[in-house]
C-alpha cells in the first residue's frame, strides 16, 4: 500500500504553480496581487501539512521515492524558507512590474524541484529535481528585466550550472556503469560485492564536484559571489539558504546510503574541501564593499562549516548539519530581507547604504545585527548552538584540527559581520527619514528574530527534531 | 487533582513576570499605566499560584519535593538541563518574593507617580521578579547561575534607574563590579562541580557528595561557591555595594536590596547545604565572615545620618546574622529568618520611602522629626517593623533571631552567640535612634509633610501585619512547624531555652532604653559621647574605611598592574593582533583577484579543482600506470 | 560478453554510418569545380544575406522551444498509443494531465506573443 497522500505537498505545489501560471493569464495587471497572497497562504497550508505528518514515513517505486522524516525535515526547511522569502519580497516584487506573478510561479516550481531532491532516492529522480529548481534558479536570477547585472548574473549562472549539471550527469553515469542500478539502496548493495574501482571513483569524486556547484565548496564557488550580488535580493536569498540546503540533503543521503564511509573513504577529501572553503570564504569576506557580496562570501564559508558536519558523519555532525541548516534559514532570510530593504530605500546595497540604519529604521537595523551575530556563532544565537554541534561532532570523529579551523575562521568573521553593524550604528547619513517597512516584511523580520533567539536560547526542541530525522543514518 | 495541576503550571510563576517584561518593552512602553497593570496583574498571578504551591506542599508530608525538567543541551560529554524543583525551601521564597513583589509593585504606583521612566521601571521590576522567582525554583547550579547574573543585572538597571545622578551612576557600576568578583568564584565553584560530579543537578549531587569524603577537593569547591553568597548577600570584604545601592528608588531598595535579591545568597547555602555541611573548615568560616559581617555593618549604623543607609547598614547586619546561622548550621533558624527579614524590612524601607516621598527626597534624619504627628500610618507601622527587627516578643524578628542565638549557643558557639547578642543590642539601639529623632522630637523643616496615598500605606499596613504574624509559624506555640519542613536531615532541634529567650528581649528593651535616654529625654548627650571616643566615632561613620582602602589597593595594584598590562598590550599583543590583521586582510585582497567576473575563468578554475580532485583521489591507478 | 558484442557492433555502426553517408555523396555528386554560389551558406534554397555572424532574432528560439517540447511529447505519446489497452484507465489520467500541463503552456506562450513574428 502506498500512501499517495503523503505526496501531496508536491501535487499541491506543483498544481499551485501552474495555477498561478494560469492566472497570470486570466487575471488583469492590478488583480495579480490576489497571486502572491494565494501562492503564500498555499505554502503554509503544505508546510501545515508536512508538520502535521512529520513522522509518517513511506517508500514510493521501490526506494525511487522516499518519503521519510529526513526529507520531511528538509521540506519544512524549504517550505518555511519559501514562505519568509514571500512575505519579505512583497515591496521588492514591484521592482518587477508585469512580470510579478510568473516569479510566483517559478518560485513554486523550484520549491518543488527542492521536495523532489531531498525525498529521491534515485540518481535519475535526483537530477529531475535539480534541474527543475535549477532551471527556476536561472530564471529568477534574471528576473530584473532592465538591470545589466541581474542579465549578467543570469546567464553567468545559465553557463556554470550547465557546466556543473553535465558534471554530476557524467559522474552518475559512471556509478551506474559500475553498478548497474541508479537506486541508493541497489547501488550500495552492488558495490559490497565489488572491489574499488577507478571508474567508481572518479564517478563518485565527480558527483561531489557537480554537487558541491550548488553548496558553493571551493573551489566550484566562483559563480557565486557574481550571481548572489546580481541576482534579485529575494533569489539570493533563496538561492542561498534553500538551494545551498537542498544541495546537502542530498549529497548527504547519497554519501551515507549509496557510499557509506565504511565502503569508500570520501572524508579526507571532503575534510580538505571544507577547510578550504572556511578559509577561502572568510578571506575573501573581509575586504567587501557591497553587502550583498559580502553575504555570498559568508554563505560560502557557512556552507564549509556545514560540510564540517557531514565530514565527522557521526550523530552530532549529521545532528548539526540540519539544525544549522535550519538556523541559517533565519538569519540568511532576515540578513536579505533588511539588505532588500535598503535596497529599495536607496538604490544599491552598497555597505555606504547601510549607514545610519540604526536610527531611520531601528528595528531592521537590530534583528540585521542579531542575525548576522548569529552567522558568526555569537552565543545565545542560534548559529553559536549550531556551530557546537557541528564542531563538537567533528572533535568527536578525530578531526580536531577541522574543527580548529572553523573556531579561529568564525572569529575572523565577527570582523566582517560587525562592519555592516557599524556601519548602521556608528556610520553617518545625510538622510534622517525614516525607512518604510511594509507589514509583511515586518512579519518577516520579526519570525526571523524569533527564530534566531529562540532556536539559540532553547535548542531542545530543533534538537530531536533533527535527532529524528537523522535516525535513518544511525546504521552508518 | 487540581492541585497536580498547579504543580505542572507552575512554571508559569517565573514566565509571567518575564511575559509581562517582553509585552512592556515592546508594546506597552508608551503607556506607563498599562505597563504598571500588566505587571502587577503578571506577579498577582504570580502570587495567587505560590500561595496554591505553598498550600499543596506544607498540606503534605515534610519531604515532599516535586521537580520536572526539559533537556535543554545535549553535547559530547555535557548534558544540561533546564528544571523547576518545588520543594518546601522554594514554596517559602516564592511566597516571601512574591508577597514582597506584588505589594512593592502596588506600592511603587504611589511612589514612582509621575516619573517619566515609569514604564521602564515597571519592565525591570518585573524582569527582576521573574528572574528572582526563576532562580529560586531552579533544579541545577547552572539553571541557579543563569538567573543570579539576570537579578545582578536588573540590581544593575535599577540601582542606576535615575542615570541622571552621578552617584547612582557609579553606584551602580559599584553593585556590578563588587558582584562579578564574587560570581567569578560562585562560577568556578559550578565548573568544580561538574568536573568533579559530572552533574549539577541538586537531587543527584546531593545523593553523590555525602559518599565524597575527599576534603582537598571539596573544600576548595565549598569555598569558591561560598563567594557567591558573600558577593549577592553583601558579606564582609564584599558588603560595600549594597550602602551605596541605596541611591535606587525606595521600592527598590525595599524589594532587592533588603528582602529578596540580597537573600539569594543566603538561600543558596540553603540550597547547597549537602555540600556545606560536609565541610567543617567551611561552615566555620562562614560562620565567622557571618558574625563578622553582622558585627561590623550594626557598629557602622550607630552613627550613620541617612534614614535609608541606617536601613542598609542594619540589611547587612541582618544577612550576616543568616550567614552565621548558616554556618553554625542552624539552616532552619537561617532560613525563617530570612523569611521574616523580608517582612520587616521590606516594611521598614516602605515606610522610610513613604517619609521620603513626603519631604521631597528629604533622607537626613536630623532634618526630620516629629512626623508621627503628620504622618501617623507610616509612623506607627515603622515603629512595628522596628520593634520586630530589635527583637521584641511576639513580634517575627523574636522568634527568628532567638532561633539563630539558639543554634549559635547550642552548637557550641558561644563566642559567636554573644557576639549575636551584642549586634541585637545595638540593632534595638540603632533603630530607636532613628525613630526618636525622626519621627518623634522636634519638627525641624517638615511642616508640609502629610501621608502618603492609600496606595502606598496599604501595602505597609499589610507588611506590618506580616511583621507580626510571620514569627509565629516558627514558635513553640505552633509547634515550630516551619522546622518541620525546612530542615536539613540529620538537624537536632535545640529545645526552647528561656534564659535566651529572655536574655536578647531585655538587651533589646535595653537598647530601646539607652536610645530613649540619649535622644529622647537627652538625659544623656549624644554630643558628649561623641567627643569621649572620637577615633572610634570616625572609624564607624567612615565604615572602617573599607572603601578608602580598596581605592587605595586599586590605585596600587590595579593601576601599576594595568600599566604593565598596557605596555605589554601595546607593543606585543597590539603588533601580534595587528600583523595577524594586516595578513587576514591582505590574503583576503589578494584572493579577491581570483574572482574576475570573467565566467571562462571561473571553469577553468572548475576543470582545475576537478582534475585534481580525481588525481588525488586516482593517484594509485597512475601510479600503475607510469 | 554478448552485451560487450552488441555494444561494439553499435560503436563499429556509428563509426560507418557518417563515412557511408559523406562517400555516397562524394561518389554520386556532379563533379565540377566549385564556383561562389556553391560555397554559399545553405539557408533552405533562399540567398543569404548579410554575414553568417548576425544576431537572430529571439522569436527563433522560442519557436524551436516549443516545437521541441511537443516534438517530445509525440514521442511519449507513442508508446503510450501501443500500449494503450493493458495500461489501462489510470495511464490515460496520466497522459490527460500530462498533455494539460504541455497545453497551458503553449497556452502562455501564445499569450505572451512567442508565436507573433515581429
Amino acid at each position: 500500500m502506498m500512501y499517495y497522500q503523503l505526496l501531496g505537498p508536491e501535487i499541491t505545489v506543483a498544481v499551485l504553480g501552474l495555477l498561478v501560471l494560469a492566472g497570470s493569464l486570466l487575471l488583469p495587471s492590478h488583480g495579480k496581487n490576489a497571486l502572491g497572497y494565494l501562492t503564500t497562504i498555499g505554502l503554509a497550508a503544505v508546510l501545515l501539512a508536512v508538520i502535521l505528518n512529520f513522522s509518517r514515513e513511506a517508500i514510493f517505486f521501490a526506494g525511487v521515492y522516499q518519503i521519510d522524516m529526513y526529507a520531511n525535515f528538509f521540506r519544512l526547511l524549504f517550505l518555511s524558507a519559501a514562505l519568509l522569502i514571500m512575505l519579505m519580497s512583497s515591496r521588492y516584487t514591484g521592482l518587477f512590474g508585469e512580470r510579478k506573478s510568473e516569479w510566483f510561479s517559478f518560485m513554486l516550481f523550484a520549491t518543488l524541484g527542492m521536495m523532489i531532491m531531498v525525498a529521491a532516492g534515485d540518481l535519475i529522480m535526483v537530477y529531475v529535481g535539480l534541474e527543475l529548481m535549477t532551471i527556476s534558479f536561472y530564471i529568477l536570477t534574471a528576473y530584473l528585466l532592465n538591470d545589466r547585472w541581474s542579465a549578467e548574473a543570469g546567464l553567468k549562472y545559465l553557463l556554470i550550472g550547465a557546466m556543473s549539471s553535465a558534471v554530476l550527469l557524467f559522474g552518475m553515469s559512471l556509478i551506474y556503469a559500475c553498478s548497474g542500478s541508479t537506486v541508493f539502496t541497489e547501488i550500495y548493495q552492488a558495490l559490497l560485492a565489488g572491489s574499488e574501482r577507478p571508474a567508481l571513483l572518479a564517478g563518485i569524486v565527480m558527483m561531489m564536484a557537480g554537487l558541491g556547484f550548488k553548496i558553493s565548496v571551493v573551489p566550484f564557488h566562483m559563480w557565486t559571489p557574481d550571481i548572489y550580488q546580481g541576482a534579485p535580493t529575494p533569489v539570493t536569498a533563496y538561492l542561498a539558504v534553500a538551494s545551498k540546503a537542498a544541495g546537502f540533503a542530498v549529497l548527504v543521503r547519497i554519501l551515507l546510503i549509496a557510499f557509506p564511509p565504511t565502503s569508500l573513504d570520501w572524508k579526507l577529501i571532503l575534510a580538505v574541501l571544507a577547510a578550504l572553503t572556511i578559509i577561502i570564504g572568510n578571506l575573501t569576506a573581509l575586504p567587501q564593499t557591497n553587502v550583498k557580496r559580502m553575504l555570498a562570501y559568508s554563505s560560502i564559508a557557512q556552507a564549509g562549516y556545514i560540510l564540517v558536519g557531514l565530514v565527522a558523519a557521526n550523530t552530532y555532525g549529521l545532528k548539526g548539519v540540519l539544525f544549522y541548516a535550519m538556523t541559517y534559514v533565519f538569519a540568511n532570510v532576515a540578513a536579505f530581507a533588511v539588505t532588500a530593504v535598503v535596497e529599495v530605500a536607496e538604490g544599491n546595497a552598497e555597505l555606504e547604504s547601510f549607514n545610519g540604519l540604526g536610527r531611520r529604521a531601528p528595528m531592521p537595523a537590530a534583528v540585521m545585527t542579531i542575525c548576522l551575530l548569529s552567522l558568526a556563532g555569537i552565543p545565545p544565537m542560534a548559529g553559536f548552538a549550531g556551530k557546537l554541534y557541528l564542531f563538537s561532532g567533528a572533535i568527536q570523529g578525530g578531526y580536531l584540527w577541522l574543527a580548529f579551523i572553523g573556531l579561529l575562521m568564525s572569529m575572523i568573521s565577527v570582523y566582517y559581520y560587525l562592519h555592516v553593524a557599524k556601519a548602521m550604528y556608528i556610520g553617518i547619513s545625510s538622510r534622517e527619514d525614516r525607512v518604510l517597512l511594509p507589514v509583511p516584511v515586518r512579519i518577516a523580520l520579526w519570525i526571523c528574530l524569533l527564530g534566531t533567539i529562540l532556536m539559540g536560547v532553547y535548542p531542545g526542541p530543533l534538537s530531536e527534531l533533527t535527532e529524528l530525522a537523522v535516525q535513518l543514518f544511525s546504521a552508518v | 487533582m487540581l492541585i497536580q495541576d498547579v504543580m505542572t503550571f507552575s512554571w508559569l510563576i517565573p514566565v509571567l513576570p518575564f511575559l509581562a517584561f517582553a509585552l512592556i518593552g515592546l508594546f506597552l512602553h508608551r503607556w506607563p499605566k498599562w505597563s504598571a497593570a500588566c505587571s502587577i496583574a503578571a506577579i498577582g498571578v504570580s502570587f495567587f499560584l505560590s500561595v496554591l504551591i505553598a498550600v499543596e506542599i506544607f498540606g503534605g508530608d515534610p519531604g515532599r519535593a516535586f521537580e520536572m525538567s526539559v533537556r535543554w543541551l545535549e553535547m559530547p560529554g555535557l548534558k544540561v538541563d533546564m528544571g523547576i524543583l518545588i520543594d518546601p525551601l522554594t514554596a517559602v521564597m516564592l511566597l516571601v518574593v512574591t508577597t514582597v513583589a506584588l505589594l512593592v509593585q502596588i506600592y511603587s504606583l504611589g511612589y514612582m507617580e509621575g516619573d517619566p521612566g515609569r514604564a521602564s521601571y515597571f519592565a525591570y521590576q518585573s524582569i527582576f521578579a521573574g528572574s528572582m522567582l526563576g532562580l529560586v525554583m531552579a533544579s541545577n547550579f547552572g539553571q541557579i547561575f543563569v538567573f543570579w547574573e539576570l537579578v545582578g543585572m536588573c540590581s544593575y538597571l535599577l540601582i542606576g534607574f535615575w542615570f541622571g545622578r552621578p552617584s547612582a551612576r557609579d553606584a551602580a557600576i559599584k553593585a556590578f563590579v563588587t558582584n562579578r568578583i564574587g560570581d567569578f568564584g560562585f562560577l568556578l565553584g559550578i565548573l568544580f562541580l561538574i568536573i568533579v560530579f559530572g552533574t549539577l543537578n541538586f537531587g543527584e549531587l546531593a545523593a553523590l557528595i555525602p559518599d565524597y569524603h575527599n576534603l582537598a577537593v571539596l573544600l576548595p569547591i565549598a569555598v569558591l561557591l561560598f563567594f557567591g553568597p558573600v558577593g549577592k548577600s553583601a558579606q564582609f570584604p564584599l558588603h560595600v555595594w549594597l550602602p551605596d545601592a541605596m541611591e535606587g528608588p525606595t521600592p527598590v531598595s525595599a524589594l532587592i536590596h533588603a528582602a529578596t535579591m540580597v537573600a539569594a545568597g543566603v538561600y543558596l547555602i540553603a540550597r547547597a547545604f549537602f555540600i556545606f555541611s560536609q565541610v567543617p573548615q567551611a561552615m566555620l568560616l562562614i560562620a565567622l565572615v557571618g558574625g563578622f559581617t553582622a558585627l561590623l555593618a550594626a557598629t557602622i549604623a550607630l552613627v550613620q545620618n541617612d534614614i535609608k543607609r541606617i536601613l542598609a547598614y542594619s540589611t547587612l547586619s541582618q544577612l550576616g546574622y543568616m550567614v552565621m546561622a548558616m554556618g553554625v548550621g542552624a539552616m532552619t533558624a537561617g532560613m525563617f529568618h530570612l523569611r521574616t527579614h523580608a517582612f520587616f524590612k521590606g516594611l521598614l524601607f516602605l515606610a522610610a520611602g513613604s517619609v521620603i516621598h513626603a519631604l521631597h527626597g528629604e533622607q537626613d534624619i536630623w532634618k526630620m522629626g516629629g512626623l508621627a504627628k503628620k504622618m501617623p500610618i507610616t509612623t506607627w507601622t515603622f515603629v512595628i517593623g522596628a520593634l520586630a527587627l530589635a527583637g521584641i516578643p511576639p513580634l517575627a524578628g523574636f522568634w527568628s533571631k532567638d532561633e539563630i542565638l539558639l543554634g549559635a549557643f547550642a552548637g557550641g558557639y558561644t563566642g559567636l552567640y554573644l557576639l549575636g547578642s551584642l549586634v541585637a543590642f545595638m540593632t534595638a539601639f540603632y533603630m530607636f535612634r532613628l525613630i526618636f529623632i525622626a519621627f518623634f522630637g522636634v519638627s525641624k523643616g517638615a511642616e508640609q509633610a502629610h501621608e502618603s496615598p492609600p496606595v502606598m500605606t496599604g501595602p505597609l499596613v499589610i507588611l506590618a501585619a506580616l511583621s507580626i504574624g510571620a514569627g509565629f509559624v516558627g514558635s513553640p506555640w505552633m509547634g515550630n512547624v516551619f522546622g518541620l519542613y525546612i530542615s536539613t536531615p540529620g538537624a537536632v532541634h535545640h529545645p526552647v531555652n528561656p534564659t535566651i529567650m529572655a536574655v536578647s528581649s531585655l538587651l533589646a528593651l535595653a537598647g530601646i532604653g539607652l536610645a530613649w535616654l540619649i535622644y529622647q529625654k537627652q538625659a544623656v548627650s549624644a554630643e558628649k559621647l561623641r567627643q569621649r571616643w572620637p577615633a572610634l566615632y570616625h572609624v564607624f561613620l567612615n565604615k572602617y574605611y573599607v572603601d578608602e582602602f580598596y581605592a587605595w589597593l586599586g590605585k596600587v595594584f590595579v593601576d601599576a598592574g594595568a600599566r604593565v598590562l598596557e605596555w605589554v598590550d601595546l607593543k606585543i599583543i597590539n603588533g601580534a593582533v595587528n600583523g595577524l590583521a594586516y595578513l587576514t586582510g591582505s590574503s583576503g585582497r589578494t584572493l579577491r583577484y581570483a574572482v574576475n567576473g570573467q565566467v571562462q575563468s571561473y571553469a577553468i578554475w572548475v576543470m582545475v579543482g576537478l582534475v585534481l580532485l580525481l588525481a588525488t583521489v586516482l593517484k594509485t591507478v597512475f601510479t600503475v600506470l607510469v | 560478453m554478448s552485451d560487450h558484442a552488441a555494444l561494439g557492433v553499435f560503436l563499429i555502426l556509428t563509426l560507418v554510418f557518417p563515412v557511408a553517408a559523406m562517400a555516397a555523396a562524394w561518389l554520386f555528386r556532379v563533379k565540377s569545380a566549385p564556383t561562389r554560389e556553391k560555397l554559399l551558406p545553405y539557408e533552405c534554397g533562399v540567398d543569404p544575406k548579410g554575414s553568417g555572424w548576425m544576431r537572430f532574432r529571439v522569436n527563433y528560439f522560442l519557436y524551436a522551444l516549443v516545437f521541441l517540447v511537443f516534438d517530445i511529447e509525440t514521442i511519449f505519446l507513442y508508446p503510450w498509443a501501443v500500449k494503450f489497452q493493458s495500461l489501462g484507465l489510470f495511464a490515460f489520467v496520466e497522459m490527460i494531465v500530462f498533455i494539460a500541463i504541455l497545453a497551458l503552456g503553449l497556452w502562455y506562450a501564445w499569450k505572451e506573443g512567442a508565436l507573433q513574428w515581429y
